[in-house]
């Protein structure tokens, strides 16, 4: 049998904004207050009366080339073999050079175990078998998970047959989680001013 | 498109990662790179007038790099498992390179000051060639941490490296400078009056080599900025910030004007010969070297990815 890889699909004319995801991924995760996994940016384009709202679903696009994986001074961060991107939770030492080098703001510290976390495609639920979560609690169907590698499933059927695009290409670390219909404006970065909290900036003791 | 007809609606906050733990450190390292060479430029000359300095210069390069990491260690999230960097170690990380050169840096710093202050000029004088690759690269992959972290515009540049070495050298004899200066003022009042006045000279050629170290690191500044405002637009971007946003009064004002220009107009001008007004310029230098540490680090951070 091939390698697996594995992929996402997000279909941004059959995406709602519901957040569905966000909460389901907050839910499976066990994600605490102020950080995500998984959410959901809403951007609206254009001047009444021609307007629109655009929903982009976000999380880590388990990049094959990925920063974080090539930065991480302790393997912490590392590949599987089926693409997935992980996070060993007790050999991360918490010194957070994979979050300022990762694109996509994807990357958080839990505030509960002091280690980075992320998205993982929910892991456990694929080597069970299952979806990953927020691919499931999906109404519209709008996300889809699966292996690329494989012919026949869902996910390389839609590939082939649609237009589809990553965030920031132009950063050459091939995501794996691929977008259709996504605007040019919306993908981009077009959020002015500074988009952190700011608290604790100069020193923050965290012992 | 015109971005002007875009509303983000709705988006989340991201936290901030590197707080300014790392730009101390950077800083710390960077006085510590940089007396070292200057003590070793002293031994090597091994004339006596420059005995004094090399001496300082020794003792201060290992006590500066033993407070530096401990910013690091400080803000790990974990410090505790501080010692995974050894045992886990990964090639492609610049942080690997960090915490081996960490560990080595320190204990030549202390063996080459044993051997200066125990007179023993010939193996001061290996260990000084030695070590400058070293004391170089301790403070070299600094400016590589930031440089491939890729995400970052501000950082994500081949001169990165080079303006840290340039302004860690700057800093470092401004530290230098003090330090001699101190001296000079309480602690030299056993010498005699053509001795203090020898100390003198050389501690206004110390502070005017300074002036010429400020100018190229003027320069590097000046061409990482030309091509940042000419590259892709996060780029752009990322140079609007440090010009006209938020962290232009502490890059035009502090950095390059009080920490940059004013002390090079103190060391080079009419006041060249004054001993306060060359102490001013190497605290005003410290200072911006400061800031630059800050704008670089929080700075870097603060344009918004997603």
């Amino acid at each position: 049998m091939a390698r697996k890889r594995y992929a996402m699909v997000i279909d941004m004319r059959r995406c709602i904004g519901c957040h569905a995801c966000t909460v389901a991924c907050k839910a499976e995760m066990a994600v605490p207050l102020e950080v995500n996994a998984t959410w959901l940016k809403i951007i609206e384009k254009g001047a009444y009366p021609d307007t629109r709202r655009f929903y982009l679903p976000r999380m880590c696009n388990n990049c094959t080339d990925a920063i974080c994986a090539r930065n991480c001074p302790t393997q912490a961060t590392y590949k599987r073999d089926d693409g997935i991107v992980v996070v060993d939770q007790h050999r991360c030492i918490g010194c957070k050079y994979c979050i300022a080098s990762c694109p996509y703001d994807t990357r958080f510290i839990n505030p509960l175990k002091n280690i980075v976390q992320k998205c993982f495609f929910c892991q456990h639920r694929v080597d069970a078998g299952l979806e990953p979560a927020c691919v499931e609690s999906c109404p519209t169907r709008a996300m889809v998970f699966g292996d690329r590698n494989d012919n026949k499933s869902e996910i390389s059927q839609l590939l082939a047959s649609n237009a589809t695009t990553v965030l920031k290409k132009e950063m050459e670390t091939n995501p794996n989680v691929y977008y259709i219909a996504a605007d040019e404006t919306v993908m981009s970065n077009v959020e002015k001013g500074i988009n952190y909290r700011t608290e604790g900036t100069i020193t923050k003791l965290r012992l | 498109m015109d971005n002007t007809d875009v509303n983000v609606v709705y988006s989340v906050q991201h936290q901030l990662p590197l707080v300014m733990y790392i730009g101390q450190y950077f800083f710390f390292t960077g006085l510590s790179a940089g007396s070292f060479v200057i003590s070793v430029i002293a031994t090597l000359l091994g004339r006596k007038e420059f005995k004094p300095i090399g001496k300082i210069t020794a003792l201060l390069a290992p006590i500066l790099l033993i407070i530096a990491p401990l910013n690091l260690i400080l803000d790990l999230e974990q410090p505790l498992r501080f010692w995974h960097l050894f045992v886990f170690y990964n090639w492609t990380s610049p942080i690997t390179y960090g915490s081996f050169l960490l560990t080595a840096y320190p204990v030549m710093g202390v063996i080459y000051a044993i051997m200066v202050y125990t007179n023993r000029q010939k193996a001061a004088k290996i260990l000084g060639i030695l070590g400058i690759p070293l004391a170089i690269s301790v403070h070299g992959y600094t400016g590589f941490i930031l440089a491939l972290a890729k995400a970052r515009a501000l950082w994500n540049t081949a001169a990165m490296p080079t303006i840290f070495l340039v302004s860690a050298m700057v800093s470092g004899i401004g530290l230098v400078v003090i330090i001699a200066a101190a001296r000079w003022k309480w602690f030299d009042k056993a010498a005699t009056v053509e001795q203090r006045e020898k100390d003198k000279r050389l501690i206004i050629q110390l502070a005017q080599f300074m002036a010429y170290i400020i100018m190229l690191d003027l320069f590097l500044i000046l061409s990482d900025i030309l091509v940042l405002l000419t590259a892709h637009s996060d780029a752009y971007q990322a140079g609007m910030l440090i010009l006209t946003g938020n962290f232009a009064p502490l890059f035009l004002g502090v950095e390059i004007f009080l920490g940059s220009l004013v002390p090079m107009v103190l060391v080079l001008g009419p006041t060249r010969k004054s001993m306060k007004a060359i102490v001013i310029a190497s605290i005003l230098v410290n200072i911006g070297v400061y800031a630059m540490r800050f704008v670089m680090v929080i700075g870097g951070q603060s344009i918004p990815l997603s």
